[in-house]
């Protein structure tokens, strides 16, 4: 079967949930707020957190390494703008509660404006060696900003064993709300398309594809068109993905694009995938060419519970408060602030959460939109659950196990193959919170394995 | 210290939005695929059909109401199970029932059928059939009495609560004749000849309440499937496999056993498979355990009709379905996508 009819292609299970992109699609990239304290995280990634490399009362310079990581899992950060550091103190994390952040006392009031990219004259990838490629992107502190936060020089690097043949770039976006994803494919095409070719010059891969959600044939066409004028349009395909929730999730993007099914427990580079997202690949294009670390990143602030939505370029460490205020202030019927979208995002209580590498975007909802279904009943096992499972799960019986304690039964049910889209939750007519248990039952297994304390 | 956390924001896992479906929206497409089937009930039999209909409902309400009371919980009539059950018992009620009797039914329903194992969702059997059975068991006669529709008896408005059940013109059902046929081997050729199977398909043959219209069930079962309420693999699973098994009776001797379409426009076959077996409560969860649910109530029933002493064995493949149901959910489980994992 050719790869070219692969267009509106998808995966089995899902849901449908109202996309509500129409608030910021169509806002350009804009500066965000200039906020007077940046709180960077040191730990914006999956594996080890960084050691911070400065001291209190040191003066930094926008773009010095603050935190180093020494883990091969592990990613730096740097320091968004030029300041002084006021304190290496506990801060508020969207993950893990509360953790160890570098808060820097900015001195400039001038709004973050993103650098113009300029695609080199001829530019030709392989001038770049995999290792410096990788080298380049471990050194910026490069994640996966799509929301996983995986290291991208790690995910990128040729692996011997099993060799990467395949590069999904994911453009699907789709979670309900978020469009920076969207505008980086608008507004800063060709420094995507420079990013793909550094990542497939990186990881080997022979197939390049560029998935897009058919909702935003606008981003199709424009990728379309540069990949053409730029003469790449033989190599890198651009995919149309059919619109539904969890395209954008990489197991159900490789099932939709290759007809490749990844291993329950297994990673994609196991079958020879490697899938990053349109922003990731933007920030790579940036760090490999203009040694620019990954301080900056488009931010969407939407949901009906806020005044001005938009797209914003931020400084990572920005307080969710200075991006509220920014965009209008919570609105009266404000009852949730999610950092991400509404079906896998994190809400938080304390705005003094700063915005992190892998959040791209606020999303503000109102006391309608969560409270739509106030109380939880008795499960009549409809099987609602299990038809919008995007892996074939029983979440009605993992979810029930965790509740009966039955760790047991929860691993029977393979509590441990769920990807936490929160698309059993969102169907579910009892309004049972079927991800909530299972996200419980996978903290009660680390506890056992772990022997973590309660 | 944590200086900003603003009043009204809450926290909770995420997803952090709802689609619009509830269990009271079901029920309401339940109740509303019923409708058509209480029309012809009302069509066929007249006031003491509607009487029935209200009855049973309400007594299936009363009770829940009841027991909500005693177990000291909150109200669950609005959930409009009740509803459901109330209406799926009066339609598997012979039409001439005394209401005291159906009133009895509803009650044992709720309260055994549902009630004591926890309300909803927690009853291993489908309460309109306990409440059926029960009744079956106690009232034999009432319970096989069946009346001849108004369309072809226009004496039936003088059915009443009041009318003595011996003075109502009655009428053997399409099944209690075929099961005459088998016993009586050329029957079934003679029989076939004055009665087609298609006069089932308006209601104009006796049998309960909600049986006799089977256009009606047809079209409330389609609007079920069609509004993705039940999928269609049980009424598929039970309609194919009776299909299957009167087929194979009806080839080896044709005298014998009436053809495979009048066993499924007759008889609780089309009610059941629609909204019977369709309880999601006491159905399994996959599509091939709710296949082989499927299988073991029309062969069941099948089974019944062609080899058994009673004419109709619908209400017993349910419940000895749903007696294994919890055994099938425990041997078909679905396979994740990625496979199983090793260790």
């Amino acid at each position: 079967m050719s790869i070219l009819t692969n267009d509106n292609a998808s995966f089995a299970g899902g849901v449908h949930p109202p996309e509500g992109k129409h608030l910021t699609g169509e806002r350009a990239i804009q500066p965000g707020p200039s906020a007077k304290e940046l709180a960077i995280l040191l730990s914006q990634h999956i594996g080890a957190p960084a050691q911070p490399i400065v001291k209190k009362a040191e003066a930094v310079q926008a773009g010095q390494k603050i935190g180093e990581c020494q883990a091969f899992i592990g990613a730096p950060v740097h320091a968004p703008a030029a300041g002084k550091v006021k304190d290496i103190a506990l801060q508020s994390h969207p993950v893990l509660g509360r953790s160890a952040a570098v808060i820097i006392e900015t001195q400039s009031d001038t709004p973050p404006t993103p650098p113009s990219f300029v695609r080199p004259q001829g530019f030709d990838p392989a001038a770049y060696t995999p290792e410096q490629i990788c080298q380049a992107v471990r050194e910026a502190g490069i994640v996966g900003m799509g929301g996983a936060g995986f290291p991208t020089s790690v995910k990128i690097q040729p692996d011997a064993k099993t060799p990467k043949e395949t590069l999904i770039v994911n453009g699907c976006e789709c979670e309900p709300y978020i469009t920076c994803d969207y505008r980086v494919m608008l507004e800063w095409t060709d420094q995507v398309i420079t990013g793909v070719q550094l990542a497939q010059q990186a990881c080997g891969a022979s197939k390049v594809f560029i998935a897009i959600e058919d909702n935003k044939p606008r981003a199709i066409e424009r990728m379309k068109a540069s990949l053409t004028s730029l003469g790449l349009a033989a190599g890198i395909k651009v995919v149309t993905v059919k619109t539904k929730y969890p395209q954008g999730g990489e197991r159900q993007l490789i099932r939709a694009v290759l007809q490749k099914i990844v291993p329950t427990g297994g990673i994609p580079p196991a079958i020879g995938v490697v899938v990053s997202n349109v922003a990731t690949v933007a920030a790579l294009a940036d760090a490999v060419i203009n040694g620019r670390p990954l301080t900056h990143r488009v931010v969407t602030v939407a949901g009906e519970g806020i005044a001005r939505p938009g797209n914003y370029y931020v400084p990572i460490g920005t307080p969710v408060q200075a991006l509220i205020d920014h965009c209008g202030g919570l609105g009266k019927d404000s009852a949730r602030v999610v950092l991400g979208g509404p079906m896998m995002g994190l809400a938080v209580a304390d705005l003094s959460t700063p915005i992190t590498k892998t959040g791209g975007a606020v999303t503000v909802l109102t006391a309608r939109q969560i409270g739509r279904k106030a109380r939880q009943t008795a499960c009549i096992r409809c099987g609602h659950c299990l038809r919008a499972c995007p892996e074939h799960l029983s979440p009605t019986k993992i979810a029930h196990a965790v509740k009966s304690n039955r760790m047991d039964l929860a691993v029977q049910y393979h509590v441990t193959a769920c990807t936490e889209c929160g698309c059993c939750t969102y169907v579910c007519p009892a309004n049972v919170d079927l991800t909530g248990y299972i996200k419980t039952g996978k903290i009660y297994l680390a506890r056992q394995k772990k022997k973590m304390p309660a | 210290m944590i200086e900003s956390v603003p009043q009204n924001i809450s926290v909770a896992f995420a997803p952090h939005i709802r689609k619009a479906l509830s269990t009271q929206r079901i029920m309401l497409d339940v109740v509303v695929g019923l409708v058509p089937a209480v029309i012809v009930a009302g069509l066929c039999f007249r006031l003491h059909g509607l009487l029935l209909v209200g009855v049973s409902v309400l007594a299936c309400m009363a009770t829940e109401a009841t027991c909500n009371l005693l177990r000291r919980r909150p109200s669950s009539l609005g959930d409009l199970s009740a509803i459901v059950t109330g209406l799926i018992l009066a339609l598997s009620l012979p039409p001439a029932l005394p209401l005291w009797t159906a009133a009895i039914g509803a009650v044992f329903a709720i309260a055994i059928g549902k009630m004591v194992f926890g309300g909803l969702g927690a009853n291993i059997f489908n309460p309109a059939m306990v409440g059926r059975a029960f009744l079956t068991a106690s009232f034999g006669i009432l319970m096989t009495t069946w009346t001849v529709p108004a369309r072809i008896d226009p004496t039936m408005p003088a059915i009443a609560p009041t009318n003595n059940i011996m003075d109502i013109r009655t009428q053997a059902t399409p099944l209690a004749w075929s099961k005459m046929a088998i016993k009586d081997e050329n029957g079934a050729r003679i029989y076939n000849e004055r009665h087609p199977w298609w006069p089932n398909l308006l209601g104009e043959e006796a049998g309960s309440l909600g049986e006799t219209g089977t256009l009606a069930l047809l079209l409330g079962g389609l609007y079920l499937v069609i509004r993705r309420i039940i999928n269609i693999h049980i009424p598929l699973a039970v309609l194919v496999s009776a299909f299957v098994f009167a087929g194979i009776a009806y080839l080896i001797s044709p005298d014998k056993y009436v053809p495979p379409l009048y066993h499924l426009s007759s008889g609780a076959l089309l009610l059941g498979a629609f909204f019977i077996a369709t309880d999601p409560v006491t159905a399994p969860l996959t599509v091939r355990g709710q296949w082989i649910f499927g299988v073991l109530i029309g062969g069941f029933t099948m089974l019944v009709r062609i080899a058994g002493e009673y004419p109709e064995g619908f209400m017993y493949a349910v419940l000895l379905a749903n007696s294994v149901r919890p055994l099938i959910d425990m041997f078909i489980q679905p396979v994740p996508v990625g496979g199983v994992p090793h260790g």
